[in-house]
């Protein structure tokens, strides 16, 4: 599509507005050019911020419009779900499940599986008995084992594939394959957390599983980015069960139970397995379920923040816009005679109008690409210097959202300062100014 | 012959800080096509506002103007902008060139103006064809500072030339000029009118208004026959420079 007849004239005569006046197009821009880069470094900080925090979200906690259900522990809890999601893709459930990987009969280094960074500067959880007497995570003094070789985790059981929910990226080895028959020895894949801690301490392979009658020894198959900052591994459920009675699943220490990640097509499932929980005799008054929606939240925690400092530096902006404006009106108070002139040859005062504001857009748009190029520049520039403090500095790319806001912001300023000039040349009389 | 503009009892008065000032009391003028007509006057006497009237620059408060057999005395300013654009062409006294553009780009400004749109190769020729018929084409590419009054002005009647009006409007144009050079413009201005196109010359000076096909005096506001230039008295011989010298009072 083609440019009408008007808009190629504007856009000549504009130009040669614009070469004809270079100094004054040059100190326009300078006016404008803190106002554009104000609003390009607040989008480009808002969508690297954005990407930095929201990238993890859907790892950590699930996609959006996922149901995630929360059971209560009851004998009877994992039976019933093993049972009813048995053979469903749309829906799996989860155990937390303590495991200590490692030399037997020995304490941790990381009690209560805390972060491998934080190993032996104390944590884990606390237990009180029933007299009131509360201790640390390696129990009461007189059971205490020896420091050795092993590593805490939180082993999670899953009965299906998990990741069309919570989308782990895979680091090496494989995931884990929920098809043939379970394995006697589990295999289990690994977060990061805890591949850097049997890095760190190359420990024999027994695994001791919190109420389970034997120690396994388990196969790692795999490492895989789950967001999480605590050492945990992935199993399947009924390998993990081979080695635990059901009543022990469910029933950790470390969270809420078992917990079931479900499509929101899976509407059926959520009848069934009511039913069958509540005629087992499971409290179904304490079932919660709760669609993930952590995106969005973030996201609108994220814009809030982000209309905050775009309105700062709008109010930069505007400084610019009353510079263009000021040189835009002395500019049409010199070329009176001008547009008198192209008044006289014919020219509409539309275009006269348009003539004005193509200048002050292209200002505009020149100083855009000034501004974008600064905070190309500046970007790259971070990266170096500040990306071993910031690691959300390294390797980023300049977002093209902040590009668009600088156009954005650059055509604005442009309308805004030259809509004035423009309505001014556009009313100059003829007569008064071609007989003078 | 082809009636080009008809003017009858076109009247217009200036307001201002002091009292209003009737500056055309019932203006009537009919030009022809092709037709060369001087208007003379003394500075004040309102030439300037009826070019200024035909030219559409301004309206009338009384009276009808047809242009072409069609009223055009309330036109619109879209209408009017392009009634300027392809009707007529204007001469001032002061050029009223942009300095900053070349001569080819000071014609071409009567292209660009949003009346319709030439291709730039044709837009060129267009404008160097205006500019070799007033024998300027070798300075296409100069700028206005570098050219003389007489080759400034003649960039001015190549501006008004190049989109083929069908009538000319020239305000003074010789007023800045001596008389050599302003021979030679009203030269280039007569040529047009040898293609057919008319011409309207607001001048004091009687040597040029000779030359033209018919000469009117503006005085109290109305038009009547110059007493002392009849049609066609300068038809058969061309006046040689100081033949008739500038009333006294009337220049500038």
């Amino acid at each position: 599509m083609g440019l009408s007849g008007r808009a190629r004239s504007a856009l000549i005569i504009g130009g040669q507005g614009i070469r004809a006046r270079k100094l004054r197009t040059l100190l326009s821009m300078v006016s404008l050019f803190l106002g554009v880069l104000a609003v390009v470094a607040v989008q480009a900080g808002a969508e690297i911020a954005g990407r930095a925090v929201l990238a993890d979200v859907e790892i950590t906690q699930g996609k959006d419009g996922t149901r995630q259900w929360y059971l209560p522990s009851h004998a009877n809890t994992v039976p019933v779900v093993l049972e009813t999601l048995r053979g469903r893709t749309d829906a799996i459930a989860s155990t937390g499940t303590q495991a200590i990987i490692g030399e037997p009969d020995v304490a941790p280094i990381n009690p209560g599986g805390t972060p491998i960074e934080h190993a032996g500067m104390g944590g884990g959880s606390v237990y009180c008995d029933s007299n009131g007497n509360c201790f640390g995570p390696n129990g009461r003094p007189d059971q205490q084992q020896p420091p050795g070789q092993a590593v805490e985790l939180l082993l999670s059981g899953l009965t299906g594939d998990i990741r069309p929910f919570r989308p782990f990226r895979l680091d090496s080895g494989q995931w884990l394959d929920f098809s043939g028959a379970p394995s006697l020895s589990p295999r289990i894949v690994l977060n990061r957390e805890a591949a850097k801690a049997f890095r760190q301490y190359q420990v024999p392979a027994e695994m001791r599983l919190d109420g389970g009658s034997a120690n396994p020894t388990p196969r790692i198959i795999g490492v895989i980015h789950d967001g999480g900052y605590s050492p945990a591994a992935y199993v399947r459920a009924d390998e993990l069960l081979n080695w635990l009675p059901t009543s022990g699943l469910g029933n950790s220490q470390y969270g809420p139970g078992m917990q079931i990640m479900s499509a929101p097509s899976a509407s059926d499932l959520e009848q069934t397995l009511r039913a069958r929980l509540a005629a087992r005799g499971v409290p179904t008054d304490q079932i919660f379920i709760q669609t993930i929606n952590a995106k969005e939240a973030y996201r609108d925690e994220l814009r809030v923040m982000q209309l905050i400092f775009l309105g700062l530096a709008g109010l930069v902006l505007l400084i610019g816009v009353a510079g263009i404006l000021n040189v835009g009106l002395a500019t049409v108070g010199e070329r009176i005679e001008e547009f008198a002139l192209r008044r006289a040859v014919g020219t509409p005062r539309l275009l006269l109008a348009g003539i004005v504001l193509t200048e002050t857009l292209l200002t505009g748009l020149f100083t855009a690409a000034a501004a974008i190029g600064a905070g190309i520049v500046g970007l790259k520039l971070a990266d170096p210097l500040l990306g071993g403090r910031i690691t959300q500095l390294q390797g980023v790319e300049f977002p093209w959202q902040a590009g668009a806001a600088g156009v954005i912001a650059g055509l604005v300023a442009g309308i805004l300062g030259g809509l004035i000039p423009a309505l001014r040349a556009a009313r100059i009389p003829i007569a008064t100014v071609m007989r003078a | 012959m082809t009636t080009l503009v008809q003017l009858t009892g076109i009247r217009k008065t200036l307001g201002g800080q002091g009292a209003p000032r009737t500056i055309l009391a019932g203006v009537d003028l009919t030009v022809n096509a092709g037709e060369s007509v001087a208007i003379l006057g003394r500075s004040g006497s309102g030439k300037s506002t009826l070019l200024s009237l035909i030219g559409l620059f301004d309206r009338a408060d009384g009276g009808e103007y047809l242009l072409g057999g069609r009223d055009i005395t309330r036109v619109s300013e879209r209408r009017a902008a392009r009634l300027r654009s392809d009707e007529f062409g204007f001469i001032f006294q002061r050029f009223f060139l942009l300095k900053q553009l070349t001569a080819a780009q000071n014609v071409a400004m009567a292209l660009v103006n949003g009346q319709g749109w030439l291709p730039r190769r044709k837009r060129r020729a267009r404008v160097m064809a205006a500019l070799e018929q007033v024998g300027i084409a070798h300075l296409a590419r100069h700028k206005p500072p570098r050219l003389s009054g007489g080759e400034q002005q003649r960039v001015a009647i190549a501006r008004a030339l190049v989109r083929g009006p069908r009538l000319l409007l020239a305000d003074e144009p010789t007023g800045a000029l001596d008389t050599e050079t302003g021979n030679l413009v009203v030269g280039a201005l007569h040529s047009a009118t040898e293609r057919g196109c008319g011409l309207i010359l607001v001048t004091h000076d009687r040597e040029h208004a000779a030359r033209m096909g018919r000469t009117l005096r503006l005085t109290e506001g109305t038009l009547t026959p110059d007493p002392l230039l009849t049609e066609g008295a300068f038809q058969s011989a061309r006046p040689t420079e100081g033949a008739l010298q500038p009333i006294n009072g009337e220049r500038g």
